[in-house]
């Protein structure tokens, strides 16, 4: 007989000859002797298959039908151990049994849990128990332990099964409560067995113990035990020994043993690589805390550090599934209205504490993030009650002694010192899309490199902020603060996200708390925080070598601030010990100190995003240092500046960092005047003063006019060293007067175009407009260039430097006297055409071109020496001024550079052209070349705007002539260029020619030899 | 180690005019903000939010002539002010409203800033150059009635009165006037007989400011001259100069007392404030910020002694605001006089 015939036969058919059919069947399992275990499982199998279309409807039966499948299992030796039969019996059997149970109808499932079966079930429990634990074959494993499952009527199939009532719960879980301490550690054996068994194994296990634990020790079943309750009466002695009274004593000495167990199972489970078994470990936290936490109190402990360790699991699942389960925990309050469970926690955050810093040394990284996930959790946990831990002086002390310790950055890199930023330019001007929020550096730290790990401490400290007593802790930590520059880095971290936490900012918790900060509060407290960050002695710190200010004038400022005490800083004394007045820096300490800085600008960026628009009162002492950071030479302080001003910028509403500064400018003034004043913060304040510049409007001239006064004066006397920086500046101002001067004219003075030209039109204005641009970036230019040349060249100038002088320099101007007479390096000199071109533009800006001409005149006289130079360079430089002013003025230089300037230029042209016609390639990179090409290009321009006369036309032709009638290098290097160049010549000669008729031969003959020069070179 | 001196803790630009008053309110209390009523020399009256240092609000009611005294009176709502354009005008700032309600002619060209006395409430009197070249009014407020005209005798010739200062010795007790004359002497005047009652000649060159301290009964004035005279108020109601310090540039445009008479400021032409302690005339610091002559200073009205601010305004059109001295433990230091270069 096969099972599958019983196929044919109908459900119903076979349901009324079940008894018959099975009979024949279970006589051959009873039949004495041994028997082949093919026989065996063939008869189980149709067993199985019987009773799985059909229900056992009497109780005999299935008791019988019971214990004969469970001594299919056992040896015959003892009744303990299963047999060693084959694998596949045993699953076979075990299968049969489950669908026995199954099969059992109605109620008569119930009467296999009576006290006087408790022997049958105890022998099935442990065999089952056995095979769970001592199989090697998975499947059977699983079989075994879904089986015992089934039997605890714990059954999670499809299947209906029967609800138990109130008392038929308590009823049963008397009856498993003899034999949980053989389920339970059995199971824990199974549990933490080898992890090669599989996860399934382990994850049923674990549900079967919490399961089999839920039913014998549920709080709600326990309660309704009293001591004097009479024992269930049984018929057998032997039988009701076996029957366990759950009283108290019993609880008590259960709960103990099973504290170890649930220990060991929760020191195994929770660091399984296998998420379900950490899934199922949640599950397991979450049923006993549901259903026995008061019999198994001494458990929590374990329990809940189960939980808050996993709070933070790599899984998403099980990090959803605990914060659920801490929600619902938190919600029952049986945390924190249970003084005991709170103390516990207390007990467990000190003893973390402690146990931190030495942990943060010896763990890797996955220990210490399950040691700070297990700090996170319990602070989450405590919630409001964490004040209890803070407000004890010891606790707090280890807490942040901790954090400090953990938080301590790696500072050896050399690149963060080495990486510099240079250059006025920076990333102010770019839109705010391409920079984003809430982006922090990425910090090295000493004792771990998993970013988890900082975003675990990140949360531990917001969660500080959330629940804790603000004051307290910002107090505490502004005193570790100041105490030592060991922990300064590590407190301005744990202020930042504290007072994120505080304003409940992406902080991650569990219930609220009862009482928000207000907003007042945060922003005193913010601002007593950002007074110390922008403190001279922690603002300005050394990070490089070259020195920006020396550390004498800053140990000055620290003695100064001393002197007049604003906040009664006991600290002043303490922080003048930082390195920042240490004498020789080390890569060390500069990189310690480019860190601090970018934390503190960090800090900046989250205040701003916890007051929002709030902050903008704020601004007015703390845009100007962040500004000045946005272009500190070192790279990661600059990127971290602009990446808070960006905040800062969003926090506040405004929809650029253009905005934002030119909104803001009177602030920026008012920091960039103070800072003007002391010449260490000289470069810093030409640096803000630069970029205010640039993102301002004509609205900010009032306010910048005594800046600028300054500036010149600061300029004047510190030419020395900072006159690089401060030309910088008066470049960016000429350029931003031209632009605003621009508007301004086509704006407000119509009548001002009658000056230049009668017909003018709108397009003609825009023509104006583009002739100024180019012209005020060709002065930028020129100075900037000015500059790097006069230093490459400069023990060929000095003469001419001095003659300059002579001429410009206007009698209030002692310092400038003295330096001529000394002979000292030019540069007074270039600051002084710089403030005279500068002052050129200023009048013009005041919508006058006439003005412009006594300028023009005082400068010609140093220019012409610059002309008629032997050093092509410097001639370079000031012919393009020349272009400039010609551009400018017009005919007003007319006489003067026909008469000192063009027979110079003229003959030199003359003189250089067979030169050139000579010269190799290697000529097109010299000076010579540039200036002859220069010449070359502006002669035209300057012959129209100059309107010259017929005799110095002729001059200029001649000269140029050379040129186009030999295909001269010039033309070898770049023809293109050199094409336009004599266009350029040509082109706007011939009306002005034809004009003064002179014979148009000339023109001929030009234009041929253009043609000729296109023919041949080009082609 | 003479320490350098401080820098001012901000500076409030955009009058575009030389600074020539200035004039605190900062009693009130939250959401009340500290204000600065500044007067200069386009005739506007810049209304300064000391919390965000911005303008609130611009009031223009002289006719584009130089504004030299404003003073709130009865709370901050009400403002005086008294420009070249001879008028005094009273200002209803209430409720976001900037409208002149109520002016007074001065029939006077001087440069004489007035004085305001509360006498008691809701009535004060005011002290204003009169008239004639060397006659000063005496006003009751708000009747504008006037209560007496003070006029030295034909003999005495002092020239125009230059500044006032009207105190009484008790509240509610009889108000006496002190004005610092063109010929650098001071006159303290009885209100109630309208006489002269002590005349201390204490200076070469006009008397260009002068505070008074009535606790003490001691007095401070500055002239055009490099001396800075302080003279005391005896019991039979005599002025005698009770010391001089000679500075090292000429001229002091203004002086004040801090309300807790412990220090004086004085502005001067030098482009300098310098800071003394009153008691005994001890220079102190010299706040060196200004580029052009310091027109005025002021002491703010804080309740709280630690927020004290002092203010000056100055021809270089700027504001400076200095937090100095206000803390118990204010360590008093004297830097060296020096000479400006120029």
């Amino acid at each position: 007989m096969a099972p599958d015939q019983f196929v044919y036969i109908s459900d119903s058919a076979l349901q009324e000859l079940q008894e018959y059919i099975l009979f024949p069947l279970r006589f051959t399992l009873k039949t004495p002797g041994p028997k082949r275990e093919r026989l065996v499982q063939s008869v189980v199998q149709c067993i199985t298959s019987i009773l799985s279309t059909t229900c056992v409807k009497k109780q005999d039966l299935l008791q019988e039908l019971f214990s004969e499948l469970c001594l299919c299992l056992s040896s015959p030796s003892g009744l303990q151990s299963p047999a060693p039969l084959s694998e596949e019996l045993k699953l076979t059997v075990i299968q049969a049994l489950q669908v026995l149970m199954h099969s059992a109808y109605g109620d008569i499932i119930l009467t296999l849990y009576q006290p006087s079966t408790l022997p049958h079930l105890g022998f099935a429990v442990s065999l089952l128990l056995a095979l769970a634990e001592q199989e090697k074959a998975k499947q059977i494993k699983l079989s075994a332990l879904k089986c015992l499952q089934v039997l605890i009527l714990q059954c999670d199939c499809q299947e209906h099964h029967r609800l138990l009532d109130m008392a038929e719960t308590r009823h049963y879980g008397n009856l498993f409560a003899s034999f949980l301490p053989g389920i339970s550690t059995a199971l824990s054996r199974v549990i933490t067995g080898d992890i090669k068994q599989g996860h399934m194994v382990t994850v049923s296990a674990i549900r079967l113990f919490y399961q089999t634990v839920c039913l014998a020790m549920a709080d709600e079943q326990l309660a309704t035990i009293t001591q004097d309750e009479e024992k269930p009466s049984v018929e057998q002695s032997r039988v009701s020994e076996l029957v366990v009274h759950r009283g108290s004593d019993w609880v008590k000495s259960t709960a103990d043993k099973l504290s170890l167990l649930i220990h060991k199972i929760v020191e195994f489970a929770s660091l399984h690589p296998h998420w379900k078994v950490r899934m199922e470990l949640v599950e397991l936290v979450h049923h006993l805390m549901l259903k026995c936490s008061q019999s198994l109190v001494e458990s929590v402990g374990h329990l809940l550090k189960a939980l808050v360790g996993l709070v933070n699991d790599e899984s998403n699942e099980v990090q959803i599934k605990c914060h659920e389960i801490l929600r619902s925990i938190a919600e029952l309050r049986t945390v924190a209205e249970n003084r005991a469970l709170a103390d516990i926690l207390s007990e467990n955050l000190h003893s973390l504490a402690t146990a931190l810093p030495r942990l943060m040394n010896s763990q890797d990284d996955q220990g210490k993030f399950s040691t700070l996930s297990l700090l996170l959790g319990s602070l989450k946990l405590l919630g409001p009650k964490v004040n209890i831990v803070l407000n004890s002086a010891a606790h707090l002390q280890r807490l942040s002694k901790a954090l400090m310790q953990v938080l301590e950055l790696d500072v050896a890199d050399v690149k963060i010192v080495k990486e510099r930023h240079w250059g006025p330019e920076n990333s102010l001007g770019e839109p705010l899309g391409s920079l984003q929020h809430g982006k922090s550096q990425k910090k090295y730290f000493r004792f771990f490199s998993d970013e988890r790990i900082f975003l675990l401490i990140q949360q531990v400290c917001r969660v500080l902020g959330y629940y804790g007593n603000l004051y307290l802790l910002v107090d505490h930590f502004m005193g570790l603060y100041n105490e030592s520059v060991v922990y300064r880095k590590q407190a301005a971290m744990v202020l930042n996200e504290l007072i994120t936490g505080a304003a409940g900012l992406e902080v991650d918790v569990l219930h609220e708390r009862e009482t928000a900060v207000s907003t007042e509060d945060l922003k005193g407290t913010i601002t007593s925080i950002l007074e110390e960050y922008t403190d001279q002695a922690n603002w300005y710190l050394t990070t490089s070598t070259e020195t920006e200010g020396t550390s004498d004038e800053l140990t000055v400022k620290h003695s100064r601030v001393r002197a007049i005490p604003r906040g009664a800083h006991s600290s002043y004394l303490i922080s003048s010990s930082s390195p920042s007045s240490d004498p020789s820096p080390t890569i060390r300490s500069m990189n310690s100190n480019i860190w601090q800085i970018c934390i503190q600008l960090e800090g900046v960026g989250c205040f701003a995003y916890v007051l929002g628009k709030e902050f903008r009162l704020l601004l007015a002492s703390v845009l100007y240092p962040v500004l000045e950071k946005a272009g500190d030479s070192s790279l990661l302080i600059s990127q971290t500046a602009t990446g808070t001003m960006v905040d800062v910028c969003h926090a506040c509403g405004y929809d650029s960092v253009q905005n934002l500064i030119n909104a803001n400018s009177d602030y920026l003034v008012n920091g960039i005047s103070l800072n003007l004043r002391r010449v260490a913060h000289q470069p810093h304040a030409s640096r803000v003063l630069e970029a205010m510049l640039r993102h301002s409007d004509a609205s900010l001239l009032p306010l910048v006019e005594d800046v600028i006064q300054d500036a010149l004066s600061a300029l004047d006397q510190f030419y020395d060293d900072r006159a690089s920086s401060f030309l910088g500046v008066l470049s960016t101002l000429v350029a931003a007067l031209a632009q605003w001067f621009i508007v301004g004219k086509g704006k407000e003075h119509p009548q001002e175009q009658n000056l230049e030209q009668q017909s003018s039109t709108s397009s003609q204005k825009q023509g104006e407009g583009s002739v100024i641009t180019p012209m005020v970036q060709e002065v930028e230019q020129f100075f900037l260039d000015y500059i790097k040349q006069s230093q490459i060249a400069e023990g060929n100038l000095p003469a001419m430097e001095e003659e300059e002088e002579e001429v410009q320099a206007p009698p209030p101007e002692p310092e400038m006297n003295d330096s001529s007479a000394e002979g000292e390096t030019p540069l007074p000199a270039h600051a002084q055409i710089a403030k005279d071109v500068m002052r050129c533009i200023h009048l013009l800006s005041d919508k006058s071109a006439a003005i412009c001409f006594p300028m023009a005149h005082r400068t010609w006289p140093a220019l012409v020496t610059r002309l008629i130079n032997d050093d092509p360079l410097a001639v370079l430089r000031a012919f393009k001024v020349l272009c400039t002013l010609a551009e400018k003025c017009g005919d007003f230089l007319k006489r003067r550079f026909s008469k000192d300037v063009l027979p110079k230029l003229a003959g030199s042209l003359v003189a250089q052209a067979p030169v050139s016609a000579r010269a190799g390639p290697m000529y097109s990179h010299t000076l010579a070349f540039k200036l002859q090409l220069a010449v070359l290009q502006g002669l035209g321009l300057l012959c129209e705007k100059l309107d010259l006369g017929e005799s110095d036309l002729n001059k200029v032709a001649d000269a140029c002539l050379i040129y186009l009638t030999f295909p001269s290098n010039l033309m070898c290097v770049d023809p293109d260029a050199t094409w336009l160049f004599l266009n350029e010549i040509c082109c706007p000669l011939p009306p002005v020619k034809l004009e003064g008729s002179t014979s148009p031969v000339e023109i001929v003959y030009e234009s041929t030899n253009v043609k000729r020069l296109k023919t041949t070179d080009l082609i | 180690m003479a320490l350098p001196p401080p820098d001012p803790q901000f500076v409030l630009r955009g009058t575009s005019a030389e600074v020539h008053t200035l004039h605190f309110y900062c009693r009130g209390q939250e959401p009340d903000y500290p204000i600065l009523f500044s007067g200069s020399s386009n005739g506007l009256i810049h209304v300064w939010n000391l919390k965000t240092r911005r303008v609130d609000t611009i009031l223009d009611g002289h006719g584009g002539k130089s504004v030299y005294w404003v003073e709130a009176i009865n709370g901050r709502d009400r403002l005086l002010s008294q420009g070249r354009n001879q008028q005094i005008c009273l200002w209803d700032l209430a409720e976001g409203r900037n409208t002149v309600t109520d002016s007074v002619f001065t029939e006077n060209v001087g440069f004489c800033k007035s004085s305001l006395l509360k006498v008691a409430q809701g009535h004060w009197l005011m002290a204003m150059p009169g008239k004639d070249l060397d006659e000063v009014q005496v006003l009751e407020l708000p009747s504008k009635t006037s209560v007496c005209t003070l006029k030295p005798e034909a003999d005495a010739k002092p020239g125009m009165p230059m500044c006032l200062k009207l105190w009484q010795p008790d509240f509610g007790s009889c108000p006496f006037l002190l004005a610092g004359y063109e010929d650098g002497s001071v006159i303290l005047w009885n209100l109630s007989g309208g006489k002269i009652l002590s005349r201390l000649a204490c200076h070469q060159e006009p008397v260009m400011s002068l505070d008074f301290d009535s606790e003490k009964t001691k007095g401070v004035s500055g002239s055009s001259e490099e001396v800075l005279t302080v003279w005391s108020l005896d019991e039979q109601q005599n002025l005698k100069v009770q010391k001089t310090h000679k500075l090292v540039n000429a001229g002091i445009a203004d002086v004040a007392i801090r309300q807790d008479k412990k220090i004086l400021a004085t502005a001067g032409w030098d482009h300098r404030i310098r800071i003394f302690g009153w008691k005994k005339l001890k220079p102190l610091a010299i706040l060196d910020y200004h580029t052009a002559t310091v027109h005025c200073v002021s002491f703010s009205d804080h309740s709280r002694p630690s927020e004290r601010l002092l203010a000056a305004g100055s021809k270089d059109h700027r504001i400076s605001i200095w937090s100095i001295y206000n803390q118990a433990s204010g360590a008093l230091h004297c830097p060296l006089e020096t000479r400006k270069p120029d």
